[in-house]
């Protein structure tokens, strides 16, 4: 299962306004339950907010990975939202978060669930990477510059 | 009147050599004390200076003297908080460890040299006991940090060893010329050593750690006072026939422990004082050796030394502390690896010479030998076993410089000062930044100017910031100060996600699908991760559970605060 393909162009968000930490996982809720009719957006929001109750996603560095699994979801699916600001999201590092990676798995995937999170934390985890994501400057090109650092990863 | 300036002309030159010579080897990475040891042997009468010094009992003298001030700077050093997960491996190990290292090695030296079997006893009862001074010197300057089981088991295994080692020593000497001879008396000056050893340590240091807060004392006499009050302890211990060594490690372990600002007097002064202890009797010993005789006994030392290496120490750490406590394969090896000699040995192998023993040539020799291959070869190879035997954790960020302010007695004001290298806190105003409370931000250093730091002032990556704040203050500015690549490397090692130690497992396991057994449904995963690692959980443990690394992150006495998830 390769990354770039859970990732297509309509599920790259950019400049979204933020407000905070519930509010974005709120947003995504309801943005991905239109995407995929067969997911309740109240659902995808509990399971995400409950994952953030063991601990907050946000890694450092103003990026955050919330993660959940899902029983409704058929294949894992993920979405990259670049915030206008950076809110705040008790990252370890106590930076505002301006990046969000969110990934949702099916419930029995447990492996690839996880291959994909240690995917996604790499690819934030370079510095050059964050600052080539944050500069974008449209929804097309910063689509373009994700798929194009996966394919990099891949290599 | 020339002569006595000769003497001081030489004395200060060598040790300024040995000082500078510190420079060299940190850049090159080679250990220190063996270094001293060679200048010494330059000096010395096969040496360029060509300086005749047998005298034996005077070596002892400053020896004993030397290794007093290197033991109670030991015990000042060590933390009773590292108590919690060292204290009992070390002590196995300072005990029965001792017991099995110099047992097998003596049994090789008797093989060996072809002595009896008292003899080789003495052998190794004279290469027993471990130095962490030149451990922790050695790995800190190579900015290596040990994960707290293994750093405070060595350190502490280092500070008690010496008197075993030193009992063993005297027991035997004096077994070899024939003034000790039953088991009852053998018995009985173990009890004396030891008992007034320990009273004398924990009961003076007491008071001396109490006297000390107590005093009011300019703030250059407070290192005085200890060492000076250390002596007197040390030497009446003795006096008793209790064990000095003891008795002053412990004191400076009771003095270093009670908290107050005169700590911070004393602890510079005494690091201070065992790098001149160290230097001086490494000097000394080199001046003592003579290379060609060491020469006569190369070999079969070098087998020795070998059997202790590779042999001993093994076996006794594998038996002292496998069956009792809970360490991985990996930690073993590694703590079989560093059973570094130092200093104590070769002035252990004197006291044979001074106290009439025949044939004392093989003792001095052998212990040198011992002593110089230990550093070179296990002193050399510490840094890249630490990271292969993965005992390594991730330095903490510190404030890169840190003093109390003496304002109050108890719970004192600090100055912490750090450089900024975090992109959180650069380029916004410092209104905006999130002091904790009580904490204020004194003023900021760029280009070498003072800037007043205002509301509206911004900080800039490489400014110097010197903030006020109590202890408890700490973590929070380093996290807010620390520099971003530190993050990066604390990331590789605990993985990306960090989870509450006090998050129900049950939760736990259906956010990631794990399988839970029926007694683990109703915990917490600190609980979980603590039991895993066997009780006393130290940061970078790491348990492999349904594919993922759950390493501890952090811990507050036995208790796991925070666990990473390292995915691969």
């Amino acid at each position: 299962m390769k990354l770039d393909q859970l990732l297509p162009p309509e599920r790259t968000l950019f400049d979204v306004q933020g407000g905070s930490k519930k509010r974005v996982l709120e947003f995504f809720s309801t943005f991905i339950a239109q995407n995929i009719p067969s997911l309740d957006d109240q659902e995808v929001f509990s399971r995400l907010i409950g994952r953030e109750r063991l601990g907050s996603t946000g890694v450092g560095n103003g990026v955050a990975i919330p993660h959940a699994r899902n029983p409704h979801c058929k294949s894992p699916l993920a979405s990259f939202i670049r915030l206008a600001d950076p809110i705040d999201f008790d990252a370890i590092d106590n930076e505002p978060v301006d990046l969000v990676f969110v990934l949702l798995v099916p419930e029995e995937a447990e492996d690839t669930h996880l291959t994909l999170l240690g995917q996604i934390a790499e690819l934030l985890n370079d510095s050059e990477n964050r600052s080539r994501l944050r500069h974008a400057t449209s929804q097309r090109e910063l689509h373009d510059t994700l798929t194009d650092l996966i394919q990099q990863q891949h290599q | 009147m020339t002569d006595f300036n000769s003497v001081y002309v030489v004395a200060g030159l060598l040790v300024v050599l040995s000082i500078l010579a510190s420079r060299v080897s940190a850049r090159i990475g080679m250990p220190l004390l063996p270094l001293f040891l060679f200048i010494g042997m330059m000096a010395g009468e096969e040496g360029v200076l060509g300086i005749h010094f047998d005298d034996y009992s005077r070596a002892y003298v400053i020896g004993q003297l030397a290794l007093a001030m290197i033991l109670l700077d030991g015990g000042l050093q060590t933390r009773m908080s590292t108590f919690r997960v060292g204290l009992k491996p070390a002590l196995s190990l300072a005990t029965l460890g001792v017991f099995i290292t110099s047992g097998l090695v003596g049994v090789v030296a008797m093989w060996v040299f072809d002595l009896s079997l008292l003899q080789g006893l003495l052998v190794g009862a004279i290469v027993g006991s471990t130095d962490a001074a030149a451990v922790f010197s050695m790995l800190n300057g190579q900015g290596i940090k040990l994960n707290e089981r293994v750093g405070a088991t060595l350190e502490i295994e280092s500070g008690t060893n010496d008197p075993m080692a030193i009992f063993l020593t005297l027991i035997l000497s004096q077994m070899l010329v024939g003034q000790v001879s039953g088991v009852f008396e053998t018995v009985m000056l173990f009890v004396e050593q030891f008992g007034w050893g320990l009273a004398f340590g924990l009961g003076g240091g007491w008071c001396i750690g109490r006297l000390l807060k107590w005093l009011d004392l300019a703030s250059g006499l407070y290192a005085l006072l200890t060492m000076a009050l250390g002596l007197t302890l040390f030497a009446l211990t003795n006096m008793v026939n209790g064990s000095g060594f003891l008795a002053i490690y412990l004191m400076g372990l009771m003095v270093g422990n009670v908290r107050g600002q005169h700590i911070e007097h004393i602890l510079p002064v005494h690091d201070g004082m065992a790098w001149l202890s160290l230097i001086a009797l490494f000097l000394v010993l080199g001046m003592l050796v003579t290379p060609s005789q060491v020469l006569d006994y190369l070999w079969p030392s070098l087998l020795v030394s070998a059997s202790l290496v590779l042999v001993a120490r093994p076996i006794a750490v594998m038996l002292s502390l496998k069956p009792f406590f809970g360490f991985r394969w990996k930690e073993l090896i590694f703590i079989s690896w560093v059973g570094l000699r130092g200093a104590v040995p070769i002035v252990l192998a004197i006291l044979p010479v001074i106290s009439g023993v025949e044939e004392s040539d093989i003792y001095f020799n052998v212990a040198f030998v011992v002593v110089l291959m230990s550093l070179i070869v296990q002193g050399m190879s510490l840094a890249p076993m630490a990271r292969w035997m993965k005992v390594v954790v991730p330095p903490s960020a510190s404030p890169s410089r840190r003093r109390t302010m003496g304002v109050l007695h108890e719970n004192d004001y600090e100055m912490l000062m750090y450089h900024v290298d975090n992109r959180g806190v650069e380029k916004i105003p410092l209104r905006y930044l999130r002091f904790p409370s009580g904490t204020s931000l004194a003023a900021v250093f760029r280009d070498h100017e003072m800037i007043y730091p205002k509301g509206s002032t911004e900080l800039e990556k490489h400014d110097l910031v010197c903030a006020i704040g109590r202890s408890g203050d700490v973590a929070a500015l380093n996290r807010m100060f620390d520099g971003e690549a530190r993050l990066k490397v604390a990331r590789d090692f605990y993985g990306a996600f960090i989870i509450d130690g006090n998050a129900p497992m049950l939760e736990l396991a259906q956010a990631y699908g794990l399988t839970l057994s029926a007694g683990e449904k109703d915990k917490l995963l600190g609980e979980f991760i603590a039991r895993r690692v066997g009780g006393n959980p130290v940061v970078g443990d790491d348990v492999d559970w349904h594919g993922i690394h759950w390493v501890v992150h952090e811990v507050q006495g036995n208790q796991v605060l925070k666990v990473g998830l390292r995915l691969q």
